[in-house]
C-alpha cells in the first residue's frame, strides 16, 4: 500500500543557549531528524511491503535523509516558516499529503515535548488516527497496530485510510550503509513552495509575546566532600518537604 | 467570545491541573469523558459544571469516535480546549480542535489572563525556558502543568452521549508489561545510570532502596546496553512515566528522554560527581559527589530514620 512519512530536522534543545533574560540564542547548533522518524521509516517498510513510500518534510537538511532509510521519493516544502504556530504547521504538512494525492498509511513521527504540530496535523487530515504506535504490520488484509498508553500496549485491528503518530523507544539500531545514503541522494525529489499549496500568507492568531525562565526554584546543591554531613543537610531538607 | 472550556478526558491524569488552568478564564468548566461511566463518575466529583460522558463499545478505543467527538460538541463553542498528554486524549483533541477552527499549542503549562488577553505559557527548548504565547481565537491546549489533589465537591449529573459511527479500530490484545507494578505506584523510587561502573555495584543501589523502602528505577543503557536491569525498571518518556513522592536518579545525566519520566515526581533528589551535569539544573536538591561515597552514606541516614 501507497505510505507517506514526515520526517523533521531540529535544534537539538541542549545546544539552546538561555541569556540571562530569558531570551534564547543557538550558536552554531547542528541539525538532526527527529529521534521518532526512524521509527517512522521502519513502520513504512513493513506497511508499503514494497509499494510506494513518499517523504515529506519542511526546510532544509538532508533531504536523502528518509531515501536513505526506504523512500522511493521525496517532496520538500521550501519556505514554510515553522518556529511559532504548530496549527500553520500542521496545516501546512497536511495541505502537502493532500497534495501528494491518496495514500491508505500516512505516518508521522509523534510528538514527546511539543504536541501542537501532530494534533494540528491529524485534525487537518480528519481521518482515523492513533498516537503512541511503537510498531505496525500487515495481517489479513488488516493493519495490526501495537501502540503504547500509559504502562500498557495495546494491540489494535484498523483499516484505511489511517494516520499514526510513531515513537521509537531507543535510538536508531541500523543507520544505513554509505551504498544506501549515494543511491539515496539519486533518487526523485520534488520542491514545493507555499504558494503551489494554496497558502497564500498563512494567517495565524497566534503571537509570541517573549520567553522567560519558569518560575521554579533553582536546585539547592548540597557539596558532597564530606559523605555524611552532605546527607544529613539532605535529609533534613526532605523531612521539611514532607517526604520521608 | 464565549468563554466556556472543554476539557477532553481519557483518564484521570491531569484533571486537577486542567480544571484549574481553566478557571482562570472561564465559570463554565465543561468535562467530556470519552471512557467508562466509572471514570465519569468521578470526574463528576471534581467540581466541573457539566460533565458529559461518551461511553465506547466493548473493544473499541476512544479514538474511534473522535469524529463523532467533535460533532457533538461543535455547538459548545468554547474558547479554550484542554487535553492531557495520553496518546489518546491528543487525538480526541485533534479533531475537536480542527472543528472548532482552533489554535493548537502543544505544552501548556500555565494559563493566564491579563484584561481580555488570554496568555498561554508553553515550555520549550528542554523546559529551559517557557513561551507566553497571545492567541486571538480559540485556544486547544496540551496541558502538562502540574495537577491538583481532587477537591471534595457535590457531584454534578452525567449528560450521556450516545455512542454512534465508530471508526474501524478494534482492540485485540493488551499486553502487561511484567513486574513493574511496584515501580508505577512507588511513593519513593531509587533510579540508577551509567554511573555505576560494574553489575556487581547494583547491590549499593539495592541496599539504598531496601533502607528507604523504595522501588528500584535505572536509564535506558543500564538495561539496553549491559542489561544489568530488565527493561520493566526503565524510567522515561518511552518507558515508564512515573510519580513517586521522592525520586532519586544516582549517577544519571539528565537526558529529557529520561527526565520526562519523573516530570510528575514530587522531589527529584541527584546524585552525581560532574557539577555541570544537566540533572543538577532539573533536580530539588543535588549532592554533588562521587556515588560510591555518598550512597553508602544515604543508606546509612535511612537506617537512621526508622
Ligand atoms: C535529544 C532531544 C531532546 C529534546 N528535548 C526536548 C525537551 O525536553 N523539550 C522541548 O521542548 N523540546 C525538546 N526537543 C526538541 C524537540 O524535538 C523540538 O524542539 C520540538 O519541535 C518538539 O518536538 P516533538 O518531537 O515533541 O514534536 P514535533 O516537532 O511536532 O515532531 C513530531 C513529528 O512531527 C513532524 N514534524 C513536526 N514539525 C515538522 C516540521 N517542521 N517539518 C517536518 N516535519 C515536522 C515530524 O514527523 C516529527 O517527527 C528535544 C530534541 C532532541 C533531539
Ligand atoms: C528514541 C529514544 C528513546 C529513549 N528513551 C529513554 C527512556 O525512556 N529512558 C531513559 O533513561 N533513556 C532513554 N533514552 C536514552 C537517553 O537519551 C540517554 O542516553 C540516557 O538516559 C542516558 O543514561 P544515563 O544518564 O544513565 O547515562 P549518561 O548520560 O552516560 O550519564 C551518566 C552520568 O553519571 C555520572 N557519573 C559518572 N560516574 C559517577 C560517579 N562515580 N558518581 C556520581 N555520578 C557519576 C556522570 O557525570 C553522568 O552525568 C532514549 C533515547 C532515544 C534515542
Amino acid at each position: 500500500m501507497k505510505v507517506i512519512t514526515v520526517f523533521k530536522w531540529l535544534r537539538n534543545p541542549q545546544d539552546a543557549l538561555v541569556k540571562a533574560d530569558g531570551s534564547i540564542e543557538w550558536p552554531g547548533v547542528k541539525m538532526s531528524a527527529n529521534d521518532d522518524d526512524p521509527a517512522v521509516m521502519e513502520i513504512a517498510a513493513a506497511l508499503a511491503s514494497g509499494d510506494e513510500i513518499i517523504a515529506l518534510t519542511i526546510g532544509d537538511g538532508d533531504l536523502a535523509w528518509a531515501a536513505a532509510r526506504g523512500a522511493t521519493r521525496t517532496t520538500v516544502i521550501t519556505d514554510a516558516l515553522t518556529e511559532v504556530n504548530s496549527s500553520v504547521t500542521g496545516a501546512i504538512l497536511a495541505a502537502a499529503v493532500k497534495h501528494l494525492g491518496d495514500a491508505e498509511v500516512i505516518i508521522i513521527g509523534d510528538s514527546s515535548w511539543d504536541y501542537g504540530v501532530v494534533s494540528a496535523f491529524i485534525g487537518q487530515l480528519g481521518r482515523p488516527a492513533l498516537a503512541g504506535v511503537t510498531a505496525a504490520q500487515l495481517q489479513e488484509g488488516c493493519i495490526q497496530v501495537t501502540r503504547k498508553l500509559g504502562s500498557v500496549s495495546q494491540v489494535l485491528e484498523v483499516n484505511t485510510p489511517l494516520v499514526l503518530a510513531a515513537m521509537a523507544t531507543q535510538s536508531e539500531k541500523n543507520e544505513p550503509s554509505m551504498k544506501q545514503v549515494l543511491t539515496a541522494r539519486k533518487k526523485p525529489m520534488e520542491k514545493l513552495t507555499l504558494e503551489e499549496l494554496g497558502f497564500s500568507s498563512p494567517f495565524t492568531t497566534v503571537s509570541s509575546l517573549k520567553t522567560r525562565f519558569p518560575d521554579t526554584p533553582p536546585a539547592v546543591l548540597i557539596k558532597g566532600d564530606d559523605p555524611v554531613c552532605a546527607c544529613e543537610e539532605l535529609m533534613a531538607a526532605l523531612h521539611t518537604e514532607g517526604v520521608l | 467570545m464565549s468563554m466556556k472550556s472543554l476539557i477532553i478526558i481519557t483518564d484521570e491524569r491531569r484533571v486537577g491541573g486542567m480544571l484549574m488552568a481553566a478557571r482562570t478564564l472561564s465559570e463554565q468548566v465543561i468535562a467530556v469523558v470519552v471512557g467508562s461511566p466509572s471514570l465519569a463518575e468521578t470526574v463528576a466529583t471534581w467540581g466541573f459544571e457539566r460533565v458529559l460522558n461518551l461511553e465506547p463499545a466493548s473493544g473499541i478505543p476512544a479514538e474511534a469516535y473522535a469524529a463523532l467527538l467533535a460533532e457533538v460538541t461543535a455547538d459548545i463553542k468554547p474558547r479554550l480546549i484542554l487535553a492531557s498528554d495520553m496518546p489518546s486524549s491528543r487525538v480526541l483533541l485533534a479533531a475537536v480542535a480542527a472543528k472548532q477552527n482552533a489554535a493548537i499549542i502543544g505544552a501548556v503549562r500555565a494559563i493566564t489572563v491579563c484584561g481580555d488577553t488570554i496568555i498561554t505559557s508553553r515550555s520549550m527548548a528542554d523546559d529551559k525556558v517557557l513561551e507566553d504565547i497571545k492567541t486571538a481565537g480559540v485556544i486547544a491546549g496540551i496541558f502538562i502543568g502540574d495537577d491538583l489533589e481532587k477537591p471534595q465537591t457535590q457531584a454534578v449529573a452525567i449528560e450521556h452521549i450516545e455512542q454512534k459511527n465508530a471508526a474501524h479500530i478494534k482492540l485485540k490484545g493488551i499486553i502487561e508489561p511484567e513486574g513493574n507494578a511496584g515501580l508505577l505506584t512507588a511513593a519513593r523510587v531509587v533510579s540508577v545510570g551509567s554511573g555505576i561502573k560494574a553489575k556487581n555495584d547494583i547491590k549499593l543501589i539495592e541496599e539504598l532502596a531496601q533502607a528507604a523502602q523504595a522501588e528500584i528505577g535505572c536509564t535506558l543503557p543500564i538495561c539496553d546496553d549491559v542489561r544489568w536491569l530488565p527493561t520493566h525498571r526503565v524510567v522515561g518518556s518511552t518507558h515508564n512515566q512515573i510519580a513517586p513522592e521522592l525520586y532519586i536518579a544516582i549517577g544519571i545525566s539528565g537526558q529529557p528522554q529520561h527526565l520526562a519520566g519523573v516530570r510528575d515526581a514530587k522531589i527529584v533528589v541527584a546524585i552525581n560527581n560532574d557539577p555541570e551535569a544537566r540533572i543538577l539544573k532539573n533536580c530539588n536538591y543535588g549532592i554533588v559527589g562521587d556515588l560510591y561515597k555518598i550512597v553508602p552514606a544515604l543508606t546509612a541516614a535511612f537506617k537512621n530514620l526508622v
